[in-house]
């Protein structure tokens, strides 16, 4: 619980921020997961470098007939901003905001940070069990305590995503922007994370999550316009009322013909991955139809393809297609 | 005279015979017509402007000038030997005092007959260097740098393993079952039972393994004063506190002084002194510096106790018509690898029903772990779990109402004991509890969307009477101000506050004129630990018979002002402030007018709780029902409303008393829906030490919770009329919650808690069938 | 132009806490919960479990609530932290705190003053909360003891007693 010893500097600029990253030098954010992972002793960088003083990326401004927010602000900002929570496209995104941790959590986490949370597995967290995401030999999960586990994507590591934004904001086609020393970069979030089995190994051990270079900051995150005439939703189940990681969560983002056919669908999942989970057969057994109860049943059958529970969480498979109709039921009063 | 007497105690489901000392200076029992002043009323507490400006001092808080902080390095795995420490470098770096170890021993290496830094490491969590600094980044930074070889053993993390065949020793040299033959309670016969019955019900039941997470993790701070050794220490007992403290370091008991003034919860973890006290007094007279030891929150979860996990099954027989011819009980429980022999889980087998035939059997086995602690109600929880879901299943089965069941079954006198009570209100509490519910609950209209709702409820029985020794000093000053001095201690149910009403009570003052000084073992004479719901039960009648003590030395003076020297002080009484000759109520004094004839000196009286009454058995009861909504898709499990009736005596504070029947309650939520301590069977170590991984409730988890008590003063237990109620709260909640899950959806929960995983599977398992 | 890094030993801090300046030698790795605990002697703001998962430690940082166990110290010079003793006025206590009084919302009062300090930012926002606005603002700080049920009774008398005083 004694944070090692470190030298921190206040940002003044993307530039000089760039220039000083590096596998000992860390941007901090609103520190609800680096310096929880400091205090464990599971990470130990020389350096911080508070990105909270950066001028920009504070904000949401419109973009491209969307949005671009910045990664600095804080959960309870987005989820107040006008142009967010006014805005029924983004209703996802706001409810899977303030489904997230807690209120001052909220108001300490930046987005950015939220999207590069690590894990929040038992076994991970636990400085004593070397597991493969900390560079170890083996998923302690797999054939142990796994019932908040994963089910879709396989190993080595089957810890979930822990983020609710990232999955509200995948099923609304958003994509993020990176500065590093060499310029911009836009990647779609499909691209950003990694599932375990690709990436390499970082200099620490670690297996990361995204491709995020260790020089490289997520500025802004992008939502396309044509997310903009869409109607979307998140669910979440937890354990606890709130406060708590999802059991399974569901985002949905569908467009509407007039005469009620889904004319655009973008399902995406959490806690049943190691990254933020594109449904795509239930996106399929969408498109097309109308929400009948018959079609509802057909996607909660689709969302499920391709899960392999583990020993504890076969649970899930029930949940996910609860969650999606839950999503779905919004809509078909309408 | 004071005179010796024995007397029966209950504390925690078992009956203790104590010879005390009985000097109780005579006191007329409060009757339930008896008009109060303060005691009865909804008070807020004396010590609330402290409680909400921060101001009120925990052990956590305590800071002396050139105080040290100390911490204790621990085993990283459930089971090793130590077979080398090196520590040069952490002692050779900024800020490091002292490091002791177990091949550096500290002056004192041995705690209540266990031996600290020994060779084996036999849970996660234990004991292996104690390190003392400037402050606490210096002393983890310390903590780092110490280098531990071990050889790790095989190891035991739960019951399965410590009872299989060949399996690993937890403690070597040691049989895995402390208790093989196990804690039996009998009467009748089983066999018996079964012959009597028509209907039999045997279900099984495993309940969690739960933490306390006392917001306040356990802590000390340690300072000489010459040869006096002053304690801050986190505690339910100041005066158990002192007696291990004094015991270990071989100092005589005057010369320890426990305070604990603020704790930050207990909940049956803190009871006396632990190694981290031991050794942050050990340093500080070392060093000549103040000492502070606390655990940090991952600590408190590996080293600080738990209700162990049980393993039960549950056996009820009865006739056609409902009468019980068997309970029968069985349970079996790990509590650690210095644990003790369990639980008395099958306390509320022998006592909450009228049956012929009962047997109940707790065995305990060691694992790999820290050891369990009294938590809350211990072995009532989880028997009363596994019972009253098994009453309901039998309900079930019989077609009977499940409240029609119990009253059948109606016991009017204590079946173990075979003695009347002095009272029980349970039967008023089913009443009372029945109509603010509205039970039998009316059938709902068939639900529509995947949200079903139940309805449940089960039963309680605890002890809770309390008994000596317990005393009381009070002093009385020139100007009508009282102390009262009792070596009890307030843990957050007020008992500050409520001892304070029946001092102002009894001595007829206003109750801002009456200080209320516990948490302290200096000034106050002895007060028993805050466990087994004895606190106000023990000391109040002790608080009356000082305050009366003092009322009669004030009326000998009154007597005299009122020309009646030699007066029988029994002629006078005390009402509205003023002392009244009965015979002629024209003759009186107010007592404060009495009080500054004294000059400037003050009347000091002592009092002390009489015997609990003979061949009588004092409990208490009481009734939750309960409503919850389960979704059938999701497995979600929504705790919505619980009415709680209790039956606890005299209530002296109801605003007070409605707040520890929401803890108890809450805490049944979470023993019930969300609270399971998880050891890695792979690793043995813990993976859910911290407060994100073992979910207790937040705020939204909360039900709605109406709290009602029968409130009829038990005179017979006690010459207040009151018995405690820390514990009767959280004991019937589990069960009920799963008694309304069975309501609405049809499937019984034997295993706890009631995840969705769990409801789902269940669920699945119901239909396939 | 380049970072100035300060630290790892300990920088000289100014913290605008309850409307005063303090000075602090600190180093960069200390929370703004030990700096208030350890240097400042404000120990009624409490460390629950120093990871962010109690609300113990809960400050009010420029008018929002925030663990103090997870925010660095370094980086609140320049902020405006409100503290559970800078809540009352002097003797006068502040609507909340009154009101935590007269329902018994609290029971060991380890949590109390991290509850009052996020009633106190909750009704800040949100004047006249429902209870379910209360549940949901109140969910970052635990009660072990359970005193909830006892604490929104608190949440709603305060926010009418304020509304009494503004009205």
């Amino acid at each position: 619980m004694t944070i090692h010893r470190f030298a921190h500097a206040d940002a003044a600029s993307l530039q000089e921020v760039v220039a000083a990253l590096d596998e000992t030098c860390l941007p901090l954010g609103g520190g609800t997961d680096l310096v929880a992972m400091m205090k464990a002793g599971l990470m130990a960088p020389e350096r911080l470098v508070n990105l909270k003083t950066l001028p920009d990326h504070h904000g949401v401004r419109p973009g491209d007939g969307g949005w671009r927010i910045g990664a600095l602000m804080t959960l309870a900002d987005l989820a107040a901003d006008p142009a967010v929570a006014e805005a029924p496209a983004l209703a996802s995104l706001v409810e899977a905001v303030l489904d997230s941790a807690s209120p001052q959590l909220r108001t300490m986490a930046t987005l950015g940070g939220n999207l590069l949370q690590r894990p929040r597995c038992w076994y991970f967290r636990n400085p004593e069990v070397p597991c493969w995401r900390k560079g170890g030999r083996r998923c302690f999960a797999f054939r142990g305590e796994n019932k908040y586990h994963t089910l879709l994507g396989g190993g080595p590591c089957y810890a979930p995503h822990p983020s609710d934004p990232a999955v509200a904001l995948l099923a609304l086609g958003a994509a993020v922007r990176l500065s590093g020393p060499a310029g911009d970069r836009t990647l779609a979030l499909d691209d950003f994370y990694v599932t375990p089995t690709r990436d390499a190994q970082r200099a620490d051990g670690y297996h990361p999550v995204t491709v995020l270079a260790p020089d490289e900051v997520l500025v802004e995150v992008l939502i396309p316009g044509s997310a903009a005439n869409a109607r979307s939703a998140y669910v979440k189940l937890m354990e606890r009322g709130v406060w708590d990681f999802a059991l399974v969560s569901v985002a949905v983002n569908l467009a509407l013909s007039d005469a009620g056919q889904v004319a655009a669908a973008r399902v995406a999942l959490g806690g049943v991955a190691a990254v933020p989970w594109r449904a795509t057969e239930a996106e399929e057994a969408l498109l097309g139809g109308s929400l009948t109860p018959e079609a509802i049943d057909r996607a909660a059958e689709a969302v499920v393809a391709g899960t392999r529970p583990l020993e504890h969480n076969a649970y899930k498979v029930d949940q996910l297609k609860a969650a999606l109709r839950q999503a779905l039921r919004r809509w078909t009063a309408d | 005279m004071p005179t010796i007497r024995r007397t029966k105690v209950e504390f925690e489901g078992r009956i203790e015979e104590r010879e005390v000392i009985v000097e109780e200076e005579h006191v007329e029992g409060w009757t339930q017509d008896t008009q109060m002043r303060w005691v009865g009323r909804p008070l807020s507490r004396v010590d609330g402007v402290a409680r909400v400006t921060g101001k009120a001092g925990y052990t956590h808080d305590v800071h002396l000038p050139g105080m040290l902080i100390g911490r204790f390095l621990r085993a990283k795995q459930p089971h090793a030997r130590i077979t080398g420490i090196d520590s040069r470098r952490a002692a050779a770096l900024p800020g490091v005092h002292l490091i002791w170890h177990r091949f550096n021993l500290p002056p004192v290496a041995h705690l209540d007959g266990r031996e600290l830094f020994g060779e084996e490491l036999a849970y996660e969590g234990a004991e292996v260097a104690f390190v003392v600094g400037r402050d606490a980044r210096a002393v983890g930074d310390a903590l780092g740098a110490i280098e531990v070889e071990v050889e790790p053993l095989p190891f035991a993390p739960n019951l399965a393993a410590a009872a299989a065949e060949d399996g690993p020793a937890v403690l070597v040299g040691e049989d895995n079952w402390i208790t093989p033959d196990g804690d039996i309670y009998a009467r009748g016969s089983v066999e018996a039972g079964l012959r009597e019955a028509d209907v039999v019900v045997d279900l099984t039941f495993t309940t969690p393994t739960a933490a306390h997470c006392c917001m306040e993790t356990h802590g000390s701070a340690a300072d000489w004063e010459g040869d006096l050794l002053t304690v801050w220490h986190s505690t339910q007992s100041v005066f158990g506190t002192r007696s291990s403290l004094a015991d270990a370091l071989h100092l005589p008991m005057d010369k320890v002084r426990v305070i604990s003034n603020y704790i930050g919860g207990g909940f049956g973890s803190k009871w006396g002194a632990e190694a981290f006290t031991l050794l942050a007094a050990l340093a500080a007279r070392e060093l000549g510096r103040p000492v502070k030891a606390v655990l940090d929150r991952e600590e408190e979860h590996l080293v600080a106790g738990y209700r162990p996990g049980s393993r039960q099954r549950v056996r009820l027989g009865a006739t056609k018509d409902g009468a019980l011819t068997l309970i029968e009980q069985e349970a079996e429980v790990t509590t650690g690898a210095y644990g003790g022999g369990g639980p008395v889980i099958g306390g509320p087998a022998k006592d909450l029903y009228l049956c012929p035939n009962v047997r109940t059997v707790v065995r305990a086995a060691r694992a790999n772990t820290d050891g369990a602690r009294a938590f809350r109600a211990p072995g009532y929880v989880e028997g009363t779990f596994a019972l009253e879901s098994t009453l309901d299943a039998l309900a079930h089965k019989l077609e009977m109402d499940p409240l029609d069941l119990r009253m059948k079954n109606y016991a009017d006198e204590s079946p173990s004991r075979g003695e009347p009570y002095t009272y029980k209100g349970l039967q008023r509490a089913y009443e009372m509890g029945a109509a603010r519910f509205g039970w039998p609950p009316q059938a709902d209209a068939p639900a529509a969307g995947p949200w079903r709702r139940g309805y449940g409820m089960a039963s309680q029985i605890w002890g809770g009477g309390g008994g000596p020794p317990a005393n009381a000093i009070v002093k009385l000053s020139p100007d009508g101000t009282a102390e009262v001095l009792v070596g009890v201690q307030d843990i957050g149910t007020g008992t500050k506050t409520v001892l304070a009403q029946v001092a102002a009570e009894e001595l007829g003052l206003s109750l801002d004129a009456v200080r209320c000084v516990v948490g302290d073992s200096l000034p106050a004479p002895f007060g028993p630990g805050s466990g087994g719901s004895v606190t106000l039960a023990s000391a109040a009648p002790a608080v009356r018979s000082a305050c009366r003590e003092a009322l009669r030395q004030l009326i000998a003076l009154a007597a005299i002002m009122l020309e009646l020297e030699g007066a029988d002080p029994d002629a006078f009484a005390v009402e509205a402030g003023d002392i009244v000759y009965r015979a002629d109520p024209e003759k009186r004094l107010p007592l404060t007018q009495v009080t500054a004839k004294m000059g400037n000196y003050m009347i000091v009286s002592k009092g002390a709780r009489g015997p609990n009454p003979d061949d009588k058995a004092i409990n208490t009861f009481g009734a939750h029902f309960v409503e919850v909504a389960v979704n059938v898709e999701t497995g979600q499990v929504r705790v919505e409303r619980v009415v709680a009736a209790h039956d606890i005596g005299r209530v002296v504070n109801p605003l007070t008393a409605t707040s520890q029947v929401y803890g108890g309650v809450l805490m049944g939520v979470g023993f019930a829906t969300t609270e399971a301590r998880v050891i890695d069977p792979d690793t043995g170590l813990q993976l859910t030490a911290n407060l994100e991984d073992y979910k207790v409730p937040v705020m939204v988890d909360c039900p709605e919770i109406e709290v009602l008590f029968v409130d009829v003063a038990d005179t017979a237990a006690n010459s207040v009329g009151s018995k405690g109620l820390g514990e009767p709260p959280i004991i019937p909640t589990a069960a009920a919650i799963g008694n309304a899950i069975f309501d609405a959806v049809g499937v019984r929960v034997t295993d706890l808690p009631a995840t969705p995983d769990r409801l789902l599977a269940l669920l699945a398992k119901e239909k396939t069938q | 132009m380049a970072l100035n890094f300060r630290g790892p030993d300990a920088v000289p801090l100014t913290l605008q806490i309850n409307g005063e300046a303090h000075q602090v030698l600190v180093e960069p790795r200390r929370t703004l919960l030990s700096v208030l605990r350890e240097e400042l002697g404000l120990t009624g703001t409490k460390r629950g479990c120093g990871q962010g998962q109690c609300g113990a430690c809960t400050v009010i940082l420029d008018g929002e609530t925030a663990y103090a166990c997870l925010t660095l110290a370094i980086e609140c010079e320049g902020r405006e932290i409100v503290t559970i003793e800078g809540i009352a006025q002097g003797d006068a206590l502040h609507p909340v705190q009154a009101a935590f009084i007269q329902h018994d919302g609290y029971q060991c009062g380890f949590c109390t003053p991290g509850q009052v300090v996020s009633a106190v930012a909750l009704l800040a926002h949100t004047p006249q909360p429902s209870e379910a606005e209360i549940r949901a603002g109140m969910a970052g700080n635990i009660c072990r003891c359970g005193a909830y049920p006892a604490i929104i009774r608190s949440v709603r008398a305060a926010a009418e007693t304020m509304a009494e005083q503004e009205g």
